[in-house]
């Protein structure tokens, strides 16, 4: 088999592209709660790179990336909190989560 | 080639396209929650990601974390926003195809850059007890990330207590 062996860049070409794909749903989908899966997916791409680089890249800071990632997990849990609670405030004052109608503060 | 890195290759490359495939599905369902639920088959991926990169400690946490308690929130978001299930394809076209366009642009930099960079690998591969160096270093060298972050999620959570609420 002509499988090349596993290494840095095949996992931080899967993250770019785990990215990307997160970044085109968080700017093309219209319900709040989408977008918010969306930038989760991103968040998890860059854990992936983040992790990568604690295993493969030669540095005297061994776990640094784990460590990192372990704090953007942390951010992301406090983010999701915030973010589904300001939704569901929204929903019970305008019943919509459609982010095109939530346009209050529009001149 | 031995036996070990055979069997990881396998495994990557069946999860990569697992989660590359759930992933596009996730972008595009209109169903909102075939979308988290596909997110969660994501997530699991990143956790067997994590075991790939010998990071244990990591891909406990993201199961426990992710797949656990921040989907379970999502969903309870989806549930709680009744008639919102179905996007009513509320984004014009031109919005969607500016999107791709973004998204396929800075994902061809960053792919350009991530395959050119001469990256300074390490010679021996990463082993180390993860979960105890781990706690070592958020009591020692990053004691005040730490505390921030447990003071952020203090007040985070708190803050979508009040925000969510009846009044």
């Amino acid at each position: 088999m002509a499988l090349a062996p596993v290494g840095l860049q095949h996992f931080l070409v899967l993250a770019v592209i785990l990215f990307c794909i997160g970044m085109y749903g968080a700017l093309s989908r219209s319900n709040a709660v989408g977008i918010l899966l969306s930038i989760e997916l991103m968040l998890n791409a860059v854990n992936i790179m983040m992790v990568a680089f604690a295993r493969y890249i030669n540095t005297q800071q061994e776990l640094a990336g784990q460590l990192f990632a372990i704090f953007i997990m942390t951010v992301a849990a406090a983010e999701a909190a915030v973010g589904l609670a300001i939704v569901i405030s929204v929903y019970r004052l305008r019943h919509t989560i459609q982010v095109e109608d939530i346009d209050l503060l529009k001149g | 080639m031995s036996a070990t890195d055979a069997i990881s290759s396998i495994v990557f490359y069946a999860v990569a396209a697992l989660m590359l495939a759930c992933a596009v599905g996730m972008v595009f369902a209109r169903n909102m929650i075939r979308s988290a639920l596909l997110l969660v088959v994501v997530l699991s991926g990143v956790a067997l990601m994590y075991v790939l990169l010998s990071a244990d400690f990591l891909a406990v946490a993201q199961i426990l974390v992710y797949v656990g308690a921040i989907m379970v929130l999502m969903l309870f978001a989806i549930m709680l926003t009744p008639n919102q299930v179905d996007l009513s394809g509320g984004t014009t076209q031109g919005q969607k195809i500016s999107a791709a366009l973004t998204a396929i642009t800075i994902g061809t930099i960053a792919v350009g850059v991530v395959i050119t960079h001469p990256w300074n690998l390490r010679p021996t591969a990463l082993n180390v007890e993860t979960a105890e160096r781990i706690g070592m270093l958020l009591l020692n060298t990053y004691v005040l990330p730490f505390w921030i972050a447990s003071i952020l999620l203090t007040v985070g959570l708190i803050g979508a207590i009040v925000i969510a609420r009846e009044e």
